[in-house]
Order: structure tokens, then sequence, then C-alpha cells
């Protein structure tokens, strides 16, 4: 019922946008019709010429977050592990949260070229940090009691690492992921707007130098498709995860 | 020879200054002491010490003449709190224990299986801690201290969250596996009768110092009528007089 209405909704604002450009005869250039954006939207993709952009942003996502979050996961299991580790880097860490990541951007550019690695290079970037606080964070906050048990029972440090510490930090674990994945595209996107040669951010970046308003809505369009998939995708392997029994 | 000694053992804290203080007690082998007293007295603290999960500050704590280092494998320990782990089923908690020593065999998932009936659990094996109610929790608690069969067992209050009858019935089915088993336990609870009904012996606890100690000379093995009998009565008011600190004259004496 309620769906149906959001869906109402939708289909009476792009009506009324649509009523309303018409009417007034808003330029195209600034503000396009919906119904225009549908249709290059179509041809886009049924015509292939956005399919090979759609290709490489997910491609440069996928690789960024695999990477990113592996180093963000490993590393933040090696400080929480480490004390000594955690107190030499904490400050660093604190720091550099407050660094805006994409600013490194034309940085990159420098070092690994126009292309796809730098833009795989920033949203690894991007995604190590949700991975590394949340691990960090997901392996310290062990229960006490659980901690004294598997001490009683001799437990190794691998041991409690793997079967008390991982598992039971793995809800704020899949939380960081859930947080990285959405930060992908992100990076994907402005990593491409700043070095890219194709993707969808370049192709954003390509029509709005033609001022073709009509096609960045319709990338636009792409982009929130993409990241509703791949969001709902990481919070599907989370439910998945979470209620699998933990076999180690 | 005594299983354990518990030598002049102190625990004090940096903040919160002396929790035990200079506590003496032995307990022979095969010997079920219990260990009553009021709320935040150091019952828990106590047998922490003496499972080596806690160091005294003074003092020495030993296990078959040997001072504690650290936790050993002749020691099984049931907490206050169930604590088992939610991502695994009843059966691989139970088996926990073992687990962290070497790949659970068939025998080891029987023996789980039988410990399983013993608490009334038949047939919950397969099901999850957050699908389990407290008491049922604590029940799996108990079984997985029992699963390596330790000769000494140290239980902190493992029947609380129970009703009356079940915790009757785990009563009696613990005596009889220690009993089987020649088990060493030491025992800590709130519940008087639950004291005077498991123990050889029961040492009163009160502001970290052990103030009194009484031998329970109930013959063996303890059913049902016991409960009601005027010996065993009289021996739970004793036990009550003796917490109330009122001057009884239960006087502190040493275990054999
Ligand atoms: N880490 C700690 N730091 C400071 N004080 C502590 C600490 N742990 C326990 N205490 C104090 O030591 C005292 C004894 O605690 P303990 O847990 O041994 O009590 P208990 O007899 O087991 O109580 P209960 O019957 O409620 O379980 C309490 O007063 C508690 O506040
Ligand atoms: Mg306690």
């Amino acid at each position: 019922m309620v769906r149906a209405a959001s869906a109402l909704l939708l289909v009476l604002l792009l009506a009324g946008w649509e009523v309303y450009c018409r009417m007034a005869g808003v330029s195209a250039l600034v503000v396009p019709l919906p119904s225009a954006v549908l249709r290059t939207l179509w041809d886009g993709l049924a015509g292939g010429y956005l399919l090979p952009h759609l290709w490489v942003t997910t491609a440069e996502m996928a690789m960024g977050l695999a990477a990113g979050c592996t180093v963000g996961f490993l590393a933040g299991v090696l400080l929480a592990e480490v004390p000594m580790l955690r107190r030499l880097f904490y400050p660093y860490i604190l720091a550099s949260q407050v660094v805006p990541k994409l600013a490194l951007g034309p940085l990159f550019i420098v070092w690994f070229g126009f292309g796809m690695t730098s833009t795989v290079v920033i949203t690894a970037l991007i995604c190590f940090f949700p991975l590394l606080e949340n691990t960090m964070t997901g392996l310290q906050q062990v229960d006490p009691n659980k901690r004294e048990l598997f001490r009683m029972l001799r437990a190794t440090r691998l041991q409690t690492l793997l079967r008390l510490k991982i598992p039971s930090g793995l809800p704020v674990i899949l939380a960081g992921l859930r947080v990285a994945v959405v930060l992908a595209l992100v990076g994907a996107v402005v990593g491409e707007f700043i070095g890219g040669r194709q993707g969808l951010g370049a192709s954003i970046i390509a029509a709005q130098g033609m001022m073709d308003s009509t096609m960045m809505f319709a990338l636009f369009i792409v982009i929130t498709l993409l990241g509703m998939i791949v969001y709902q995708a990481a919070a599907g392997f989370e439910r998945w995860l979470l209620r699998r029994p933990w076999k180690g | 020879m005594s299983f354990v000694s518990i030598e002049q053992a102190g625990y004090g804290v940096p903040s919160g200054g002396t929790i035990l203080d200079r506590i003496d007690w032995t307990i022979g082998e095969g010997e079920f002491h219990a260990l009553v007293g009021r709320s935040g007295c150091g019952k828990t603290t106590l047998l922490k010490l003496v499972a080596g999960l806690l160091a005294p500050s003074t003092g020495t704590v030993r296990i078959q003449g040997q001072p504690v280092r650290g936790p050993g494998a002749q020691v099984g320990f049931v907490f206050q709190a169930p604590t088992l782990l939610e991502w695994r089923t009843v059966l691989d908690n139970l088996l926990l224990p073992v687990s962290l020593e070497r790949r659970p065999r068939p025998a080891d998932r029987r023996k789980a299986e039988e410990l399983l009936d013993l608490v009334g659990l038949t047939g919950l094996e397969e099901r999850y801690p957050s699908q389990l109610s407290g008491g049922q929790q604590s029940r799996v608690a108990l079984a997985r201290a029992l699963v390596t069969e330790p000769p000494l067992l140290l239980l902190d209050e493992p029947f609380a969250a129970l009703d009356a009858i079940t915790r009757e019935e785990l009563q009696n089915d613990l005596l009889k596996l220690c009993a089987r088993h020649r088990t060493t336990v030491l025992f800590v609870t709130h519940d008087i009768a639950e004291a005077v009904y498991l123990a050889d012996r029961v040492a009163v606890m009160e502001g970290g110092r052990l103030r009194h100690a009484l031998p329970v000379p109930l013959a063996r093995p303890r059913g049902r009528d016991v409960r009601y009998s005027p010996r065993f009565n009289a021996l739970c008011l004793e036990l009550r007089h003796a917490m109330d600190g009122s001057k009884s004259d239960v006087a502190l004496e040493r275990a054999s």
C-alpha cells in the first residue's frame, strides 16, 4: 500500500515536471524533459553506448572495493591485536579521517596516470577506512565473559581471534562493508571525473562538454540504479552471513 | 592429600582496595564444598583465583600441590552468566572445550548428547542459544564444563536461573556425576538449602574473609527425603545464623 503510494508519488512528480517544462518552455539545456531523459537512457542501453561505461565503472568499483576492504580488514585485525601498533598509528588514523581522500585524486593521476588504475586506487583508499575502523571496533568489543571463557579453555591467540573475536565482531565489520560499498561508487565516479577516460563518471564529464543535460540525467539514473543494486547485494550478503551457522 | 589448598590468599585492586583478605581453605580430593555469602563479598573473585583466571596479590593457591599459574586443563569452570557463543549451535557450544584441543570425534559427540539428555535438553542440539530459555542456557553451560570430565569443578551459582524442580533434578545429577568421577567441587551459591544439600562442607564468606566453616554430616547418597528431615533443617538454620554474623559457636575450623 505504502509502496504503491511511493511509486505513485514518483509518477506524479515526473508528470508534473514534464507538464511544467512543456508549458513554461524551459530550455532542455537547463532542465531536460523526463520523457527525453528516459528515451536517451533507453537508446543508450539498447544501442550499447552506455554498456561499456557501465562495465568499466562496475569493474573499478569491484576492484577498489575488494582491495580496500581486504587491506582495511587485515590492518584492522593487526591494529586490534597489537596494542603497540594501535597506539603508534591511532593519531594518524584519526587525522586521516578528516583528510578528504578524493582531494588526493590529482596526485594519483600524477603517480598512476589517467585511466582505471588511479580510479581503482582512489576507490580502494576510500573503502579502506570504514573497514579498518569497524574491524578494530568489532574485534575489541568482545564480551569480557567470553574472553574469560576462552582463557579458561586455554585457547591460543589465533583460536581466540578466529573463533571468538571475528565471529562476534562480524555484525560491526559487515556494517563497515555496507558503508564501504556506497563510498566505493562515489569513489569510482568521482575518480573518473578527475582522471577517467571511460566509465559513467567520465561520460558525465563528456556530456557536460557537449552541454548534453539530457545525457547527464540519464547517466545519473544509471549510477543511482547501480548504487541501489550493490547496496542491496551487500545487505543481502550481510543477512546471509549472519544467519548462517558459523563454522570455524 | 588435599586437592586444592588456598594459603593466605588475598586479592586487591589498585582502585578498590582489598577484595579478598588472607583466605585459608583446603578441599580434599573428591570432596564437595560450597561457598556462600552475600552479593559482592568476593565469592566469584575467590573462584577465579582457584581457576587461575586471576593471580592472588598475596599468598598462593595450590592444586595437587602445584602453585596455580594460570588456567589449567584439570579445571572446569561454570561462569555466573551462561556465556554461550550465539553463532554456534548448542552441540557446538557443548563441544567447544574439545574442539579447541582437537577435532571432535564421534565419541565426543555421543558424550555431548548424553550430557544433553542428562541436563534435560534432549533434541535441542541444533538450536542456537538465542532460541533457548535462560534456564536452558545455564544447563548448556553446565554440560559444557562437564564434557571434558575435569577432576576439579568450579561452579559460580550455576542454578540461579532455574525453577525449584529443575534445580533439584540438576543438583541430583551433579552429585551423581561428581560421585562417579570422584570430582572435587567448589560450588558458589546464595541458596542456603542448596549449599547444605550438596556440600560436605560449607564456607561462609563475608566482606572478603572466610568467617565460618560448617561441616555437613549428612549421609550420601542424599535423596529427596533428606530435604525435609529435621537434621537438614537444623543445619540450614545453623548456616543461616552463621551468615547473619550472629556470634554462634561455629568457629572457622581448618578443613581436614
Ligand atoms: N575489577 C574490579 N575492580 C574493582 N572492584 C571489583 C572488581 N571486580 C570485583 N570488584 C568488587 O569486588 C567485590 C567482590 O566481587 P565478586 O564478584 O567476587 O562478588 P560475589 O561475591 O561473586 O558477588 P555476587 O554474589 O553478586 O556474584 C565486589 O564488591 C565488587 O564490587
Ligand atoms: Mg559472583
